[in-house]
Order: structure tokens, then sequence, then C-alpha cells
């Protein structure tokens, strides 16, 4: 009876017992001793099978006491620092308040079947963009840069396009007189960014598919659940445009919105669900009006840009009105003017930094009073002066004065014509001669 | 000693493998049915834990998984009350909540036929919700009559309520929501007409506004400065007043002799008159040329007289 151990059996056996021989230093000279012994004993004929049994349950041994070292190993998990794990015996989360959720580093637990350790990653962003609100858009058309032109009388289809209702201005409904459901369309894209930050009920409550082998779990939980998310984000787009004019969503009031869809997310997320994500926030990369109505929506924006033209030009004429009036100061002081606090004496210091046509009639009423007292008092002087020699020769007086002016007067003419009146038969004749001037 | 060690090491075998025959584990996110010979013995929900059942054929388990999916309904066209067609797209939020009813009525607890039969329940409720509505309660000009998320609200009520999923499929549903809100291609088509009518006259108003804004403006900068011009003119008039009042003062100096002052003055202004561009025409008769005619008669006064 020869035993012939399989060779694929005997190179386990010569790999384990390597492996013992190197865990296990003191037995290793043994084992190699018993190797070769082995080897010895199969060449030599008539070795006894008692010896052979012998061997194989002590091999045996070794293999099971591997067996469990790897098995006890094979509790060893590392939690990498943004996860934390939870502990599963027979199914059931293990711990209590805090204790349940094992933090990062090394863990041990049972190996299976009795303990799982599941790992979720926490305080992990993960983007996800939106772009079911947005129209379609061909290859061709994705590639180039320019929007393509789409006439009004191309339809969005409700399969292929993407958009949001609007609701229209309330005035506007009131004047036509309508019940109010008026409403445009309005075109954007979204991202989103979420976090898981309560790993347990996570765990508990949101479908995650099996992960197989091999497979990246983050990715697997992260593809599992964006369906989810994907349909409450909409939902909470839908829901929150609708309260909003197509022109807020276009101009101030993005924000609002935003923050109004991360508010009906997180309550149906948080509260409705409770599916432990969290949206860390919404932003709004794309709001568009439909590419049909794209240029009535320009020219409104270059009719907002000529009103701003024509009112600025407005203020520059204003302003030169106000310049030419009273100068620089010519607001403030016309809000003197209406303003009754004002003491007096600021309204003068006001006034006497005026410029402009105002100062020009201050100035010329200055200049009017100062020469009307100047020669109010010349002539006063004057009269003083001269009274004491007109009481003395008053005639004489008068007549200096008076041929004094009539020479001066004639002096100054520019021309001189003397009339020589005679009587004649014919009725009264004049002569004249004229003197030439200067 | 040899003997003890195998006999040992065979009960554990034969302990184990009779475990794993009678046992099974029932995860925090799974509920179980245990059948014996079909008929449904014993239900765990919210029971996780190590469980035991007798091994096959006797006893025979089904586990589901209990926790949140999402359905979403195909895009469908449907009317609001008022007869306007609308499109949606619905989409809910389920789990398996009772795994006995789950069992029975979806064939063996088929996630498949559940799904199938909840696609036709939704399509059903969202066509009676949103029949009782008006349009205008999805989209108004007045944003307090939109009761968008009260319709979705009615929903889900209804699923739950009023067609008891639970008891039906052995279904929960956590949230009904609507993912898409849109027209038909025609409505689309009168929108936009809207659209570019609204914004022409928003366009016409722009300008309109721009207009009347800046001749606001011009207007305003010249009724100030009317205003303005006015005050001036008012202080202007009282300078002069005030110069006046004070030449006044000196006109009272002239009263010593009136008569003489109001010569002067006529002097003065005389000379002020004629100063410039004057054409004189003379008569030989009036002074001084009457000089010329005739010589004055003079008669040298008597200069005793004088010295008296």
């Amino acid at each position: 009876m020869c035993p012939e151990i399989p060779t694929k059996k005997r190179n386990n056996l010569i790999q384990v017992t390597t492996f013992i021989a190197m865990t296990e230093q003191n037995k290793e000279t043994n084992n190699e001793i018993r190797n070769t012994e082995i080897d010895n004993q199969l060449d030599a004929a008539g070795k006894s099978l008692s010896d052979a049994l012998r061997i194989s349950f002590f091999i045996l041994k070794i293999f099971m006491i591997v067996l469990v070292i790897f098995f006890l190993a094979s509790g060893f998990t590392v939690v990498r620092p943004d996860e934390k794990a939870l502990v599963l015996r027979f199914g059931k989360i293990q711990g209590a308040g805090d204790e349940r959720l094992l933090g990062p580093g090394l863990q041990w637990v049972y190996p299976y079947p009795i303990d799982r350790i599941v790992r979720i990653p926490v305080e992990k962003n993960v983007n996800l963009a939106i772009n079911s609100f947005w129209y379609f858009e061909s290859d061709q058309e994705l590639e180039s840069t320019t929007k393509r032109k789409v006439p009004p009388s191309e339809p969005l289809y409700p399969t292929r396009d993407g958009y949001c209702l609007t609701r229209s201005e309330r005035q506007r409904a009131a004047i036509r007189g309508v019940d109010g459901s008026d409403y445009n369309i309005v075109h954007s894209k979204w991202q989103l960014t979420y976090q898981i930050v309560d790993p347990e009920s996570f765990f508990k409550n949101v479908h995650v598919e099996d992960i197989e082998p091999g497979q990246d779990y983050f990715k697997v939980i992260t593809k599992s659940i964006n369906p989810l998310l994907k349909a409450v984000f909409d939902d909470a787009v839908v829901t929150a445009m609708v309260h909003y004019t197509i022109d807020e969503a276009l101009e101030d009031k993005k924000d609002t919105i935003r923050n109004h869809v991360w508010k009906l997310m997180q309550q149906k997320l948080a509260y409705q669900l409770d599916s432990g994500i969290e949206v860390v926030s919404v932003q709004l990369n794309d709001m568009d009006p439909p590419r049909q109505v794209d240029p009535a929506f320009q020219r409104v924006i270059s009719a907002s840009n000529e009103k701003e033209e024509s009112v600025s030009k407005a203020e520059t004429e204003a302003a030169n009105i106000l310049n030419e009036a009273a100068g620089s100061i010519a607001r403030q002081l016309h809000a003197a003017l209406h303003d009754e606090t004002m003491s007096e004496e600021e309204k003068e210091l006001l006034w006497s930094h005026a410029a402009g046509a105002a100062q020009a009639k201050i100035a010329e009423a200055r200049a009017y009073a100062t020469k009307v007292v100047e020669s109010a008092e010349a002539n006063a002087e004057y009269l003083h002066k001269v009274l004491p020699e007109y009481r003395k020769w008053p005639e004489l007086f008068i007549q200096t004065i008076h041929r004094e002016t009539v020479v001066e007067v004639y002096d100054k003419a520019e021309e001189k014509v003397m009339v020589q009146p005679t009587e004649g038969p014919g009725g009264r004749r004049e002569i004249r001669y004229k003197i030439s001037g200067k | 000693m040899k003997n003890l060690t195998i006999t040992i090491f065979i009960i554990l075998i034969v302990v184990i493998l009779g475990l794993y025959l009678a046992s099974f584990q029932v995860r925090e996110t799974e509920s179980a049915l245990v059948t014996r010979f079909g008929e449904p013995v014993r239900v765990y929900i919210d029971d996780p834990g190590l469980k035991f059942k007798w091994p096959r054929p006797i006893e025979r388990l089904y586990k589901f998984d209990s926790r949140m999916r999402v359905l979403e309904a195909n895009l469908g066209e449907t009317t609001t009350k008022g007869a306007v067609p609308i499109i949606v797209n619905t989409y809910v939020v389920w789990k398996i909540a009772d795994p006995l009813q789950f069992f029975n009525a979806n064939e063996r607890g088929s996630v498949t036929e559940a799904k199938r039969k909840l696609l036709s329940q939704i399509s059903n409720t969202q066509n009676t919700v949103i029949g009782q509505h008006y349009f205008s309660e999805f989209v108004n000009s007045d944003p307090s009559k939109i009761i968008f998320e009260e319709i979705e609200g009615e929903m889900l009520d209804d699923l739950n309520t009023k067609q008891n999923v639970k008891e039906k499929y052995g279904i929960e549903i956590k949230t009904v929501g609507i993912k898409q809100l849109k027209i038909s291609e025609d409505v689309s088509k009168a929108v936009f007409a809207r659209m570019i009518a609204d914004r022409e006259r928003k366009t016409k108003e722009t300008i309109a506004e721009g207009n009347a804004e800046a001749t606001t403006i011009t207007t305003d900068a010249n009724s100030m400065r009317t205003e303005l011009l006015a005050a001036a003119e008012a202080r202007a008039k009282a300078i002069q007043a005030e110069g006046d009042a004070q030449a006044a003062k000196f006109y009272k100096l002239l009263e010593e002799d009136p008569g003489l002052a109001i010569f002067l003055q006529y002097i003065e202004s005389l000379k002020k008159i004629l100063e410039k561009n004057t054409v004189i025409v003379l008569s030989t008769d009036a002074y001084p040329l009457s000089i010329l005619k005739d010589i004055p008669v003079i008669v040298p006064r008597d200069p005793n007289k004088e010295k008296k």
C-alpha cells in the first residue's frame, strides 16, 4: 500500500507548512526535518499507514488553525476618515446612542455570519447636475458655441424638452380680467450638492443596490440614490417655480428661488422621508427664456438700455440747467427754499455760494444798489459843497453851470445842423448849414 | 483523547449545520415572512436579529427589502377641472410596509408585479386628484392661490387612505410629487405668442417710462430753475430796495435847497442823455448861436458898485 498524496495537495501542504514556519519560528526546524522525512518515506518502500494518517491529521490541524486565523482576521475592517460604520449583529444594529457609529480607524467585529460592518460615506459632498428643465439640444447644437435660433412656430415637445412654468404678473392678469392662470415658460439648469449626515437613517430607510465584489461601494450608493434625489429635486423646482414670475426668475429673485427649492427639498428629505441625506447647496447655473421668444426678450433689454440712456441724458441736461441757474449748489439751495427749519444765516451762506443766473441777478442788484447809494451820496456832497457859492451868486452860478453843460453837450454831438429861419413872401423858410462833426 | 477531539469536532459541525438550516437573520433594512407548507405563519416587521424556523421544506422564508424606493410614472396627459389639458410626470417614494399583504397581493412578493400595480394606481390617483382642481390652482398670478403642494398632499392622501395601498398591496407611500408640469406642443406655441406679446408691451412700456422719466427730470430741473431764479429775483429786489432806501437818506440832505438840487439833477440827466450819437439842430435865434447874429448888449458894471 502506498498512499500517494496528490501533487496538488502536496504543494498545498508545503505552502501551509511554509506559512506556519514563517509565523511560528520555533517549529521551523522541526517542520523542515519532517518535510524531508515525508519525502524520504515516500521514496522508501513499506512505510506504515499509521504514519501517514498521523501526518495527515497533523496537517489538517494546521490547516484548521490557519482557517480560524483567517476567519478571525476577516473581522478587521478599515473605516476611512470620511466614513462612519454601523455594526449589524445577526442583522440588528449594535450599540446605543453614539456608540452605534464606529469612527475612522481599524475596527474589529465578529466575523460573518455573526457581525457585519456597514461603511457609509459621510461628510463627503456629492454633486448632481440636473438638466431636466433644459431644452433638448442635439449633439451638433451642443458643440456649437452659439445658440440656435428657433422660430416661435417650433413648439416644445413635452417628452423631449424640459422647462418650468412660472406665474404671470399680478397686475397684468388683473388688466386682462382672466382667472390668473396665465403663465410663462422658462428653462433652467441646476446643480445639487448633498451629503449623508445621518448614517443610520440613511442605512435603514434608503434603498441601495447590493454591492457586488469589486464594485466601489461609494459609486454604488451614489448611483442608487440619484433617482430619489433627482425626483425630489425636480419636484421642488417645479413646485417653487410656479410661485415666481419670469422676470423674477430671470433677474432679481434667483437667490430667493434657490432658497425656496432648497427648503422644499430639505423638508422632504429630512422630515417626510427621514433619509439621512442633507442638501448642502442648490446652485442655479442657468435660467433662460425659451429660444423661441429670445429675440423679444432681447428687445426688452435693449429698451431698458435705451431708457437708461435717455434718463442719464436728461439727468445731464437737468444738471446743466441747474448749474446755469445757480451753480453747483443749485439743488441744495432749492431744498433750502422749502426748508423752514433752516436758519437765515445758513440760507445766507448758501446764497453766497450761488453761481449762474441767480448769482448774476443778485450781483446786478448789488451793483445797482451801490451805484444808487453812491450817486445819491455824491449828489448830496456836491450840493453841500456848492451851496455856499450858490447862495452868494445864485444867477451866475446857475448860468455857469448851464453854459458849461451846453458846451459840453454841443461838443460831444456827432453832427450839428444850424438853422436860420427867415421871413419871406412864401412864408417861413429855413436855411440849414451843416457843420461837420468830429 | 484523539477520539474525543474528533467527536467534539463532529458535534460542532452538526450543530453549526443545524443552526445554518434552522436560523436566519433579518436585517434592519428588511422585513420577513415565514410560510409553513405555503401558509404564512410569521411576519417580522421592524424586528431585526437572529430568528429560527424549521428547515425547508417545512418552513420557507421570504425576505423583503423594506427601504424606500422611487417609482416614476410615465409622462402622461391629464386634464384639470375646467378641462385644461396638462402633462405631468408623477413619482412616488414607496416601501414594503406589510410583508404578508405584499406577498399575497403581488404573486408571492414579486416587486416587478407590485410596481406594475402601483403604476396603474398612481395614474388613477393622479387623474382623479388633478381632475378636482382648476389649472389656476397650479399656476396663478396670485401666489396665494397656488396650492401645488396641497395637491401633492391630496395625492398622497388618496393613495394611502382612500385607495389604502397598504391593505391592498402591502405598500406604504412615503411621498408623492409632480416632477414635471408641462403643456402640449400646440399650447406651447400659444404661450410663446403670448410671451412675445407680453415682451412687446414691456418694450413699449420701458421706452415710454424712460421718456416720461427723462421728461420729469428735465421738467423738475426747469421748475427748480424757475423757483431759484424767482428767489434770486426777490433777493435782488430786496437788495435794490435797500440801496434805494440808503440813497433816500442822502436825498434828505438835498432838502437844504430842493430847487438847486432839482436843477442839478436835470443837468446831470441832460449830459447823460446827449452823451452819444447826437445830432443837434441849432436855431441861430437861440443861445448861444444868437451871438452870431447880434452882438449882445453888455454894460460893464461899475466896479465901484461892487465895492460898496
